[in-house]
């Protein structure tokens, strides 16, 4: 897995690309609590470039979501492949989550 | 006929993408569906993971064996360690609509294998088995 952390027109964007497994997701965790550890008012997470997710890597979305929600703050997903999606889907977080289709949408809502 | 394959792996989780890799070839070499060959794939993963997590406590150091079996009427996927034994009765995962971290791994593995077993004659550690029925709707 690769991560970057775009400043998108003054926005917080974490750009995941590749595969995140048990190996891969502590590494997003720590990158994704430092960014809303300062209580961002949003954090985007474009999974346009993501192959694969297993429960780990939703464990760490789940748990960035309760924090975020903690002090009133957002976690938007945008540009998730349709795997990825059917996951969330079985998971009914797509219930939970925000989801835009583009990070423009994401950032306009 | 059966066809079959056997690998061992290191319990460290920066093997999994192996696992996932292997897993897809060897549904494709066997003809199964590629939704159903990803579906195997994240259920195989979580099972491993499991194992990792559970079974060897986070160890990185134990052996995971991987037993592919292929035959007219079935898929089969069985894991072996030598860890703490799991009770089946004590993994059911979380209920999908409780969302938070955790339990959901169980959930990925029972939604396309047909036949989620610990095989109890196995005396140390565990041997799950997993059993998809070809031609049986997910």
């Amino acid at each position: 897995m690769n991560i970057e952390v775009i400043d998108y027109k003054g926005r917080k964007v974490l750009a995941l690309s590749g595969e995140i497994d048990m190996y891969s997701s502590p590494e997003l965790r720590t990158e994704m609590m430092n960014i809303i550890g300062e209580k961002v008012s949003a954090l985007y997470i474009d999974l346009g470039k993501v192959s694969y997710i297993d429960s780990s890597g939703i464990a760490t979305f789940v748990e960035g979501l309760k924090y975020v929600k903690s002090y009133g703050g957002r976690l938007q997903f945008c540009s998730i492949p349709g795997g990825i999606m059917e996951i969330f889907r079985f998971s009914k977080l797509d219930r939970v989550f925000e989801i835009f289709g583009t990070l423009d949408d994401a950032i306009g809502s | 006929m059966k066809d079959g394959l056997t690998v061992s792996f290191p319990s460290h989780p920066k093997y999994l993408s192996v696992v996932r890799a292997l897993t897809g070839k060897i549904a494709n070499i066997y003809g199964l569906e590629e939704t159903l060959s990803e579906d195997i794939k994240l259920a195989v993963d979580e099972a491993c993971a499991n194992v990792i997590k559970h079974a060897y406590k986070g160890d990185t150091k134990k052996k995971i064996i991987l037993k592919y079996i292929n035959t007219q009427e079935k898929f089969t996927v069985i894991i072996e360690d030598s860890g703490v034994r799991a009770d089946l009765r004590s993994i059911q995962g979380r209920d999908l609509e409780d969302i938070r971290p955790g339990g959901l791994g169980v959930h990925f593995i029972r939604r396309v294998f047909d036949v989620f077993t610990f095989d109890e004659k196995k005396a140390k550690g565990n041997r799950l088995v997993l059993v998809k029925y070809h031609g049986k709707a997910e």
